[in-house]
């Protein structure tokens, strides 16, 4: 051994990090921390009920050939439809389709969002869907429907949902 | 003891070191997850056990407004329980009188006491509406009815994040 590294072997000793602040500070910091910790990420899906309109102008307003989609849902599947005042009754009437449950577990989500983006597609202003669900139809179909006609590969469909009872 | 204090005595004696190692690992990785799933809204809320939010792909944080959670037993309206639910229906919320109902009734007068606050009057206050994803439509409608009715035609349905 050289003597260089002689003198380093005998007057380097082997030291140890304190790590008792640290041990301190993340005792202090986890249950602080726990405190704040959300085990459950609750989101929030914003709806509206119909309620009685407040009359408006219209005749200053640039008219769009805008439409209000419609989707029904009953046992059997989706009924989908649009209503509009600026859209004749003929054109309306193409959209009217409906789409039969595939099986007893889903519903044909599918199906209903691409018809959805055709008429997004078609009538680009449009950001309203009125969802009508048959009384027996549970919640989470509801939640289903609503998550696949709002949004379409990150762009907006119809943002703007109202859920109504079905009248009559 | 006696034994003990022999050894600690002896001159080849060495003090134990406690290993720290393996508890600091330990703590950085729980540190980690906790700082990950730190949430700015550390509200408390009080959800039943056996309700169960359906999953939704919605990106939005709820407004801590009012809150109205219905359950598959119970409808509670600010933690305080104001009717029962049996067979699909809410005992106490009749669908044909809404009006008579005590969800009615404490929304408005709530609703109320809110118009009566100096320049709150121009905001659309949302009720932040929890709900079992099993029931039916048929038991939700009446809720949202009467809230409607009663002020309160926006709302947030609180989801759980896919």
């Amino acid at each position: 051994m050289s003597k260089l590294k002689r003198h380093r072997a005998t007057t380097e000793q082997q030291t140890d990090i304190d790590m008792v602040p640290v041990m301190n500070m993340f005792l202090v910091l986890i249950p602080f921390l726990l405190m704040s910790v959300s085990f459950f990420h609750i989101k929030a899906i914003n709806t509206s009920v119909p309620v009685l309109a407040q009359g408006k102008d219209a005749g200053h307003e640039q008219i769009h050939e805008k439409v209000t989609a419609i989707v029904e849902i009953e046992p059997a599947g989706f009924h989908v439809s649009a209503i509009s005042d600026s859209v004749g009754p003929e054109e309306l009437d193409k959209w009217d389709t409906r789409m039969a449950r595939e099986d007893e577990a889903g519903y044909p989500l599918d199906q209903l969002v691409a018809e959805l983006n055709k008429m997004k597609v078609r009538y680009p202003t449009s950001d309203t869907l009125i969802i009508i669900p048959d009384e027996s139809i549970i919640y989470d179909t509801i939640i289903q429907a609503m998550d696949v006609a709002r949004y379409y590969n990150n762009d907006s469909l119809f943002p703007n949902v109202v859920l109504s009872g079905k009248v009559g | 003891m006696r034994l003990g204090r022999k050894a600690r005595n002896s001159k080849h004696f060495v003090p134990p070191r406690l290993q720290i190692t393996s508890m600091m690992d330990m703590f950085t990785i729980i540190l980690i997850f906790l700082l990950f799933s730190f949430s700015n809204k550390p509200e408390t809320m009080s959800l039943q056990k056996d309700l169960k939010l359906p999953e939704s792909t919605a990106q939005l944080d709820y407004n801590q407004n009012i809150n109205l959670v219905l359950s598959q037993t119970s409808l509670e309206l600010g933690g305080k329980v104001i009717g029962s639910v049996t067979n699909g229906g809410i005992i106490g919320l009749d669908p044909q009188n809404l009006k008579t109902s005590k969800l009615y009734q404490r929304l408005r007068s709530t609703r109320e006491s809110a118009n009566e606050l100096p320049g709150d009057t121009a905001t659309q206050p949302h009720i932040l509406f929890l709900c079992d994803k099993r029931l039916p439509f048929k038991t939700i409608n009446s809720v949202v009815k009467a809230a409607a009715m009663a002020g309160y035609p926006n709302f947030q349905f609180g989801v759980l994040k896919k």
